[in-house]
């Protein structure tokens, strides 16, 4: 809604660390759809989410059987439940509004990374990926779980496809090095890169492998992502190359489309048909690597338009985090503190990174800001480049007041629509009638009978209402008294909520300049409006002069004539020169 | 008592014919002028602050009171409600803001840091932040959970008169006495824009369009203008009334058709068609300056304030 005056010049790539954000030792966050809430999963077992426009603590998720660290955090689509991942081998799925347990599940193995199906509101299945194991499906209702194949050695082997294995490693090769997985844009589908380096495309409905990518090289693969839009899909290798795949199928139609390339290959034995299918299904489009220091990375992940591809350094003692266009060109290396980076994200609709340090803290990058001085009166405007201007011949006549003519008149009959609100269209799926969790209540606490300014626990109850005024907002529990209870924990933790903002040394020296800027512009004279007319070639010094003189006077407010000393252009050109450095 | 006069412009758009609008009932309880009434977002309340240091919750439906708010020392001169209608905070000359439970009908909280009266306020649609305008010039936002103040705007050179969010608390809108318009990013506090910037007349007031899309801005010569922030230019003008010297509120009426609605000094409530610009109706029966209107969000219900000369509330029907 800011997009139509917000200076289009600027970049739309983190440049800073704003602010960080501190509760107990954080290990992994997730964003949820829109970007309005950032969940946080902790080294004691606790998930705490944090408005992320505040930024302050908005609710915290505990469990009493769960003090292990939290290994992975995943929002259902519409943002009504949280999955968990913990190293005590559990999975634990919540609901956010009521701070509920919904289901707790312990597996067999360590899962270091769970995900939602995404194409449901209220999702039973997840795709996890455990330490020492091949990828499973696991349903959240029943607790049963379903492994995926890693590989297609068995069905190479034979004349006719071995059945597939269930609930032991199908892949005796592989059994002690991780596999990355994830699910296509829709959920027909799961992505899995394995320890020879290839790509397999799932349908995990039935466990069939429906095509084949090989990596060159043959690294093993330890991170898959797809971008929001599916149509990019991610891999980071052991080879320290972070590859981009173009996804060549129909979006909506993933499955039936394998079908119809299947049937085209049937002559060729069952593994060559499978990279045959392959081949049509990803096309490489693009790699990146540190090409100087060959550093390995983390967290690869794309921004939440698919434009930019991130990725954080895995060294040690190091919190770097690049930034690649499409295009492959590196367009920043971000650097922060000397703490090793664990995990990162990308928010979903802002130029906003977020990433994690091992020692507990998530730090907040975001543009840095630069003063837009057409935002400071009504009639300038920024120009990219210098534009020559022709004096009206009657533009300093001074003509008094009541004859002044209006400005170019703006059609008063034309329909205003006042109600309508556009569809987002950062979001080309929103479903409307689907009621999305965007903001969790912000209940204000209670001063001390003392008027102090000091936080105590909250006694306000809420009762059950409609958030008319609130559109994107989500209705209150059911139950008023839950919610009580739910702040409850919040509030003892009260002590241990900080944030702290860091400005870097340039945004301080820009904020005590913004600070001279507003009363300095009220005082600037208010300048005419301009015309450009047909200009001559025999006068085209002469305009160049005149336009920058109009940006002396757009500047400076003052009235400057056409005939001026040599000295005093020389040191309009000067002051030129200095500001557009 | 109070009659009611339809203009001959007629009204509405083409398919609709405006129902004038009609005296239902007289809240007096208020000891002295009645500065800002608004409906709750749920429609179910209504409040009232005045002058007398105290703020009324009434109930939407009987009209009778509910709550009287008392804990200011001196007089309040706005109010704003939470979009889930639990709280309401004012705005007063005492130099701070308080957050009220408004089904309890006691002080939550107290905003301390303005250095001068506060006169404007407003919550943002997601209710977790406040933002506050001051005769210190200044523009406050505060973190509605923990009560502090997040970001002081230092941008105007006389009292802000006006503040408002946008439909999705990115942007607000300031209005000041030095007759500038300013637009501010809420997460920065930065300057994105600025709509209006003439040393006279002051601009009074300002507000969102429910989209977000407009801006609704009154100056102190008795002009009512609608503008397009993207493109910096106003689309309509709405004038007939009288605004001079106090800074009235204006509003939208979009329950049946789409009008604006705005007190004035010479007693009387204002009702424009949006498109047509004239006026459709003047609603006649305060005995002072109305200063504050505010309509329902759901119902064809419009209630009106009076300054001390009048001290009532007034509340208006449209028959179906």
């Amino acid at each position: 809604m800011n997009a139509s005056i917000i200076d289009p010049l600027q970049g739309d790539f983190p440049e800073v660390i704003e602010e960080y954000l501190e509760y107990g030792c954080m290990k992994c966050i997730a964003f949820n759809r829109r970007g309005t809430l950032l969940a946080a999963g902790c080294n004691n077992g606790s998930c705490v989410i944090w408005d992320f426009e505040t930024r302050g603590i908005a609710k915290i998720l505990r469990d009493d059987e769960c003090s292990s660290p939290i290994t992975s955090i995943c929002w259902s689509k519409y943002g009504h439940q949280i999955l968990v991942s913990a190293a005590d081998k559990s999975l634990i799925l919540w609901d956010v509004m009521s701070s509920k347990k919904i289901t707790r599940i312990v597996l067999q193995q360590t899962p270091l990374q769970a995900r939602l199906h995404p194409g449901s509101s209220t999702p039973s299945l997840c795709l996890a990926c455990p330490l020492s194991c091949a990828p499973m499906i696991v349903d959240l209702n029943t607790g049963n779980t379903t492994l995926l194949k890693v590989s297609v050695l068995e069905t190479c082997n034979g004349p006719t496809p071995t059945p597939p294995s269930r609930n032991k490693c199908s892949d005796g090769i592989t059994s002690f090095t991780p596999t990355a997985a994830c699910f296509n844009k829709y959920g027909t589908l799961v992505y899995v890169g394995n320890s020879k380096g290839e790509i397999l495309a799932i349908d995990y409905k039935n466990g069939d492998v429906r095509a084949v990518v090989p990596i060159s090289g043959g690294s093993v693969v330890k991170n898959i992502v797809f971008s929001r839009n599916g149509q990019y899909l991610l891999t980071n290798s052991n080879d320290r190359i972070i590859r981009i795949y173009e996804n060549r199928l129909p979006l909506k139609d993933e499955v039936r489309a394998l079908d119809d390339l299947s049937e085209n290959h049937n002559v060729l034995n069952n593994i060559e048909n499978l990279k045959a299918v392959g081949s049509k299904c990803l096309t490489l489009f693009r790699e990146f690597q540190d090409s100087i220091t060959k550093v390995h990375w983390k967290a690869p992940c794309f921004s939440g338009d698919g434009e930019w591809v991130v990725g954080g350094s895995a060294s040690k003692g190091e919190h770097k985090i690049y930034i690649w266009d499409r295009a492959g060109h590196l367009v920043k290396i971000l650097e922060g503190p000397k703490e090793a980076l664990i995990d990162l994200a990308w928010h979903p609709v802002h130029p906003i990174v977020v990433s994690v340090s091992l020692n507990g803290l998530v730090y907040i990058w975001a543009k840095d800001y630069t003063e837009n001085w057409s935002a400071f009166a009504p009639d300038f405007k920024e120009l990219e480049e210098n534009e020559e201007y022709v004096e009206r011949e009657d533009e300093f006549d001074l003509i008094p007041e009541t004859e002044k003519v209006k400005g170019p008149d703006v059609n008063e009959d034309e329909e205003v629509d006042i109600i309508t609100v556009e569809k987002d269209a950062a979001f080309s799926d929103s479903d409307m009638s689907q009621e999305e969790l965007c903001y969790l209540p912000s209940t204000p606490s209670r001063d001390v009978p003392e008027q102090q300014e000091k936080c105590v626990e909250s006694s306000s109850k809420l009762l059950d209402s409609n958030n008319t005024g609130s559109p994107l907002s989500e209705e209150a529990g059911p139950n008023g008294h839950m919610m009580n209870h739910a702040s409850s924990p919040l509030e003892d933790d009260a002590g241990r909520m900080k944030r702290k903002r860091k400005p870097s040394e340039k945004v301080l020296e820009l904020q005590a300049e913004k600070v001279k800027k507003p009363s300095k512009s009220s005082k600037l004279a208010k300048p005419k409006s301009k015309s450009l007319a047909d200009q001559d070639n025999d006068n085209a010094a002469n305009h160049k002069v005149v336009g920058k003189m109009t940006e002396l006077k757009k500047r400076f407010g003052g009235i400057c004539h056409y005939l001026f000393p040599t000295s005093y252009l020389s040191l309009g050109c000067l002051s030129m020169t200095t500001r557009e450095h | 008592m109070a009659t009611s006069t339809t203009s001959s412009g007629g009204g509405g758009t083409g398919t609709q014919t405006f129902k004038p609008y009609r005296h239902l009932k007289t809240l007096k309880d208020h000891e002295n002028a009645v500065s800002c009434v608004k409906f709750s977002n749920d429609g179910t309340l209504l409040a009232s602050a005045s002058l007398d240091k105290t703020l009324i919750i009434w109930s939407s439906a009987t009209l009778t009171l509910c709550h009287r708010l008392v804990g200011h020392s001196e007089g309040i001169s706005d109010l704003a409600w939470s979009s889930d209608s639990h709280y309401i905070c004012s705005a007063s000359d005492d130099h701070t803001l308080r957050i009220w439970d408004a089904t309890g009908g006691d002080c939550v909280k107290i905003l301390r840091g303005h250095d001068d009266v506060v006169f404007c306020v407003n919550f943002n649609p997601q209710s977790s932040y406040i933002v506050s305008g001051s005769f210190d010039e200044t523009i406050k936002v505060w973190d509605v959970k923990t009560g502090k103040c997040v970001h002081t705007i230092k941008g105007h050179t006389m009292p802000v008169t006006s503040v408002h969010y946008n439909r999705d608390g990115t942007l607000i809108i300031s209005a000041s006495h030095d007759g500038s318009c300013k637009i501010w990013d809420t997460r920065t506090g930065n300057l994105l824009k600025t709509l209006i910037e003439d040393k006279a007349p002051a601009v009074s007031f300002a507000k969102f369009s429910p989209n977000g899309k407009f801006i609704l801005a009154a100056t102190l010569n008795d002009t009512l203008k609608l503008w397009n922030y993207g493109s910096g230019k106003f689309l309509k003008i709405y004038s007939g009334h009288v605004n001079r010297v106090y800074c009235i509120t204006s509003t939208f009426s979009v329950t049946n058709g789409r009008y604006i609605v705005s007190g004035s000094e010479d007693r009387c409530v204002y009702i424009w068609d949006l498109q047509a610009k004239n006026m459709i109706q003047k609603l006649e029966g305060h005995t002072d300056t109305v200063i504050s209107v505010t309509c329902h969000p759901t119902e064809n219900k419009i209630a009106s304030a009076g300054l001390a000369g009048d001290r009532t509330v007034r509340v208006w029907v449209q028959d179906s």
